[in-house]
């Protein structure tokens, strides 16, 4: 039976002749079939295949740019040229945009409307970013809680938000939450806090930096180098001595006292604030209208005010002119406030404007910048007939939104549009993240958990030093497509009308008829913000491991 | 079926350990049926069984990395109960070395060690930066203090680990199977290091395979199966006389192969 399988030793039975003693047939099969003939084979095909492409898609887009015509590449001056692609950004938008920060009108540059978009899209973004980290990594931590409520709430919050589509979330949420809240008449106001929501969106106080803030500002920069001076130097004596202290409380300490410092000075060095009022009024300073008020209603004092009838009361309203979006009006107005002295606000585009009305006696009397009332009185008839009263300011000012009429004025304004796709994003991304924290800390061995234990760390120290750093990198590179996703689908705000740089786009695309060239720009904007937060967290996440090894 | 039990009022003041009738279940299963155990001060108990005989279960009731549902498990004084008072206070005084070492992947070594005692003993850098170089040139690896555990082969791990135990500063020192994911060239120099401790008059508890280090270091052996203390001797009687069935099975299997 050995026979059969086993050769003698010596005998060559059962080895096959080299090749180049084979026939011809089998030596050409086996250059045919070599692994580096088909690879180059396979690296000459597929080159080939690119060039086919990329030619189809010219010519496409040639005869695609032939088809629109050379009116998209017309200068102002009325030539062709194709590197007058881009000159009709220059013109007027044309259109508005209801949700700005930088200031724009509808006269303003294509593309000035297009950074606005952008500024929008990463308003939206950025804000949805932070609340998204925050919010899926208390839910990853949530799923994982021993509390059996916490975690099966954690859970069905995960399992619902990741398995409907966004798009639908972000619906539901806008049109059956959020524009279902009551009229801005009727709008709620938690706790009485100066917050309203309603259909309108949600109107809170908002801090207003006044002209004088600049100085404030140096003092708080101060206050934090102080606070870092302090932190090294107590930690060095704690080193030396081995003795505790509260770095923490002494450096705020230090940084709240210079704060403090800061703004009474401030406040006090500054006059740039003033009021321009006739020289007869009897007000030579804030304080005068306490006086002035009583005698105007007939009473002996301010709090009999509420007696009055309504009618009395409209009489002896003070008329103030004020510019539209100036600090100037969140200053006096809470003045006044504080005083209970009622007033009637009229916000005016220009100073003209308001000059306008105080000349023709529709305001008593208009509150701005020195300067700006300075410049103004020289243009009456008579200027020393008026007088500016300066009126004191601090750094910062409470901008309170309060009811006038049928709306509210004051505060910032979040819109029912940013409100929405803000909430939408971070709910449905902070599902993701949940699963995606969860996975981290569920990478961290169970042994390491119980060696923190046995070393006696309390549960917290457990998760911040032992537990989260070491999930940190099991995290971070699914985080990054989760930050780059959230990113752009703030693009999905066209469901909702929230005018990022997606819907700015489009609007652009129907008003100039250039898709072509916009759609570059917007592939642009996206490509620039995607490539710098996978940078910034590629570079943070080589600093997080490389340290291990 | 207990070979020694003692009373209640048998215990005394340098009783640092105290196990009444622990009872543990994991779902239906019962994993310790009623232990009772005294160590004192300064002895060094080595537990002995075959694997699923609830050794390891049992010490880690002891710093409540397991949580006992039955009976009275006091650790110098301090009852361990639900109080995370009490268990945090037992936790500092008792120290632990894994079979997988556990140490930290993303610290240093001298970091590893510090960690505790500048975060739960509250000491400065300085002095627990000091103790800890004591410690790693105690069980002869002060070279080692800078690199991360991922550099350093197993013996020195766990060697890394017994230092970290014991910067803390313990009273007690559980070893669970401390040298079972050893290669076997490593083992000697962990023993060493545990030989050493033992001398030096560490309370020591310890579950282990190494039936050498049991029969040179243990004052006291204790046997455990299906949950149960078996048997406790002394060394000699233990390997030489011993008075149970089961234990003579079990010496037989392990001393025989």
């Amino acid at each position: 039976m050995a026979q059969t399988t086993v050769n003698p030793p010596g005998s060559d039975a059962n080895i096959p002749p080299p090749p180049d003693e084979q026939g011809i047939g089998a030596r050409v099969l086996s250059y045919i079939f070599d692994i580096r003939f088909l690879g180059v084979l396979g690296q000459i095909a597929f080159i080939l295949l690119l060039i086919v492409g990329a030619q189809r898609i010219f010519s496409n887009f040639g005869s695609n740019v032939d088809k629109l015509g050379r009116a998209q590449f017309i200068c102002r001056d009325g030539r062709f040229a194709y590197r007058c692609a881009y000159d009709f950004m220059e013109t007027q938008a044309g259109f508005d945009i209801d949700d700005t920060v930088l200031d724009y009108v509808n006269t303003d540059s294509f593309w000035w409307a297009l950074t606005n978009g952008i500024v929008n899209t990463f308003r939206v973004g950025l804000l949805a970013l932070v609340a998204t980290t925050f919010l899926g990594t208390v839910m990853g931590v949530a799923r994982l809680s021993e509390n059996w409520l916490v975690s099966k709430l954690s859970l069905a919050y995960i399992e619902i938000i990741r398995n409907t589509p966004i798009l639908v979330q972000l619906l539901l949420l806008y049109f059956s939450v959020i524009l279902a809240l009551p009229d801005i008449k009727d709008a709620i106001q938690p706790l009485n806090l100066p917050i309203y929501l309603s259909n309108r969106g949600l109107i809170m106080a908002w801090p207003q930096f006044m002209s004088s803030a600049a100085i404030w500002l140096a003092f708080l920069v101060l206050g934090i180098i102080q606070f870092q001076v302090m932190w090294v130097y107590l930690s060095r004596r704690e080193e030396k001595t081995g003795r505790e202290s509260n770095k923490f409380g002494w450096g705020l300490a230090g940084f709240l006292l210079i704060a403090l410092i800061g703004w009474f000075i401030s406040a006090s060095v500054s006059d740039n604030e003033g009021l321009l009022i006739a020289d007869n009024a009897r007000i030579d300073e804030v304080d005068d209208f306490d006086t002035v008020m009583l005698s105007r209603a007939g009473i002996n004092h301010l709090s009999e005010l509420e007696t009055l009838p309504e009618e009395e009361i409209t009489a002896v309203t003070l008329d103030v002119c004020v510019l539209r979006e100036s600090s100037s009006e969140a200053n006096f107005v809470n003045r006044l406030a504080r005083k209970g002295i009622p007033f009637k606000i009229s916000r005016n585009g220009s100073p003209a404007k308001a000059m306008d009305n105080y000349v023709d006696g529709s305001c008593e009397m208009f509150a701005a910048p020195v300067s700006i009332l300075a410049a103004e009185r020289a243009t009456l008839e008579n200027p020393n007939d008026h007088i500016i009263v300066p009126i004191d300011e601090q750094p910062l000012v409470w901008s309170i939104p309060r009811f006038e009429r049928f709306n509210i004025i004051g505060g910032a304004t979040l819109t029912p549009e940013y409100f929405a796709l803000f909430l939408g994003l971070t709910i449905f991304y902070a599902g993701g993240l949940a699963e995606v924290v969860r996975a981290g800390i569920l990478s961290v061995s169970k042994g390491q958990t119980e060696a923190a234990r046995a070393l006696g760390l309390s549960e917290g120290q457990r998760l911040n030093l032992i537990v989260l750093p070491q999930a940190l990198r099991v995290i971070i590179p699914p985080l990054i497509s989760t930050y780059l996703s959230l990113m752009k689908d703030t693009s999905l705000g066209v469901a909702v009308a929230f005018q990022d740089v997606y819907l700015v786009s489009q609007t652009l695309m129907n008003q100039s008829g250039r898709a072509l060239q916009i759609m570059i720009i917007l592939m642009l904007v996206y490509l620039a913000i995607s490539l710098f937060f996978s940078s910034v967290l590629n570079w943070y996440n080589d600093r997080v491991v490389i340290v291990e090894r | 079926m207990t070979a020694i039990m003692d009373g209640p009022e048998a215990t005394k003041v340098s009783d640092v350990i105290v196990c009444r009738d622990v009872h543990k279940w994991y779902g239906d299963f019962e994993a310790l049926k009623g232990v009772d155990l005294t160590v004192e001060a300064g002895e060094v108990v080595v537990i002995l069984g075959p694997s699923g005989s609830g050794k390891s279960t049992f010490i880690r009731c002891m710093n409540r990395l397991e949580e006992h549902q039955e009976g009275r498990i006091i650790i110098d004084g301090i009852e361990l109960t639900h109080d995370v008072r009490n268990i945090s206070e037992i936790r500092r005084e008792v120290g632990m070395v894994f079979q997988q070492f556990n140490l930290f992947p993303h610290l240093t070594v001298l970091d590893n060690i510090t960690l505790a005692p500048i975060n739960v003993r509250k000491w400065s850098r300085d002095r627990a930066e000091e103790l800890a170089m004591k410690w790693l040139t105690r069980v002869g690896i002060p070279e080692q203090a800078d690199k991360y555990p991922g550099q350093l082969s197993g013996g020195q791990q766990q060697r890394v680990a017994i230092a970290r135990a014991l910067t803390m500063q313990p009273k007690i020192l559980l070893f669970d199977e401390p040298t079972s994911a050893l290669d076997p060239e490593m083992i000697s120099e962990v023993l060493d290091v545990m030989r050493d401790l033992a001398k030096a008059g560490y309370t020591i508890v310890a579950v282990t395979h190494e039936m050498g280090f049991a029969r040179e270091v243990a004052q006291r052996i204790i046997f455990m199966d299906g949950g149960q203390i078996v048997e406790i001797n002394s060394p000699e009687n233990f390997f030489n006389n011993p008075t149970h069935e089961r234990t003579k099975l079990f010496l037989s299997q392990i001393l025989n192969h």
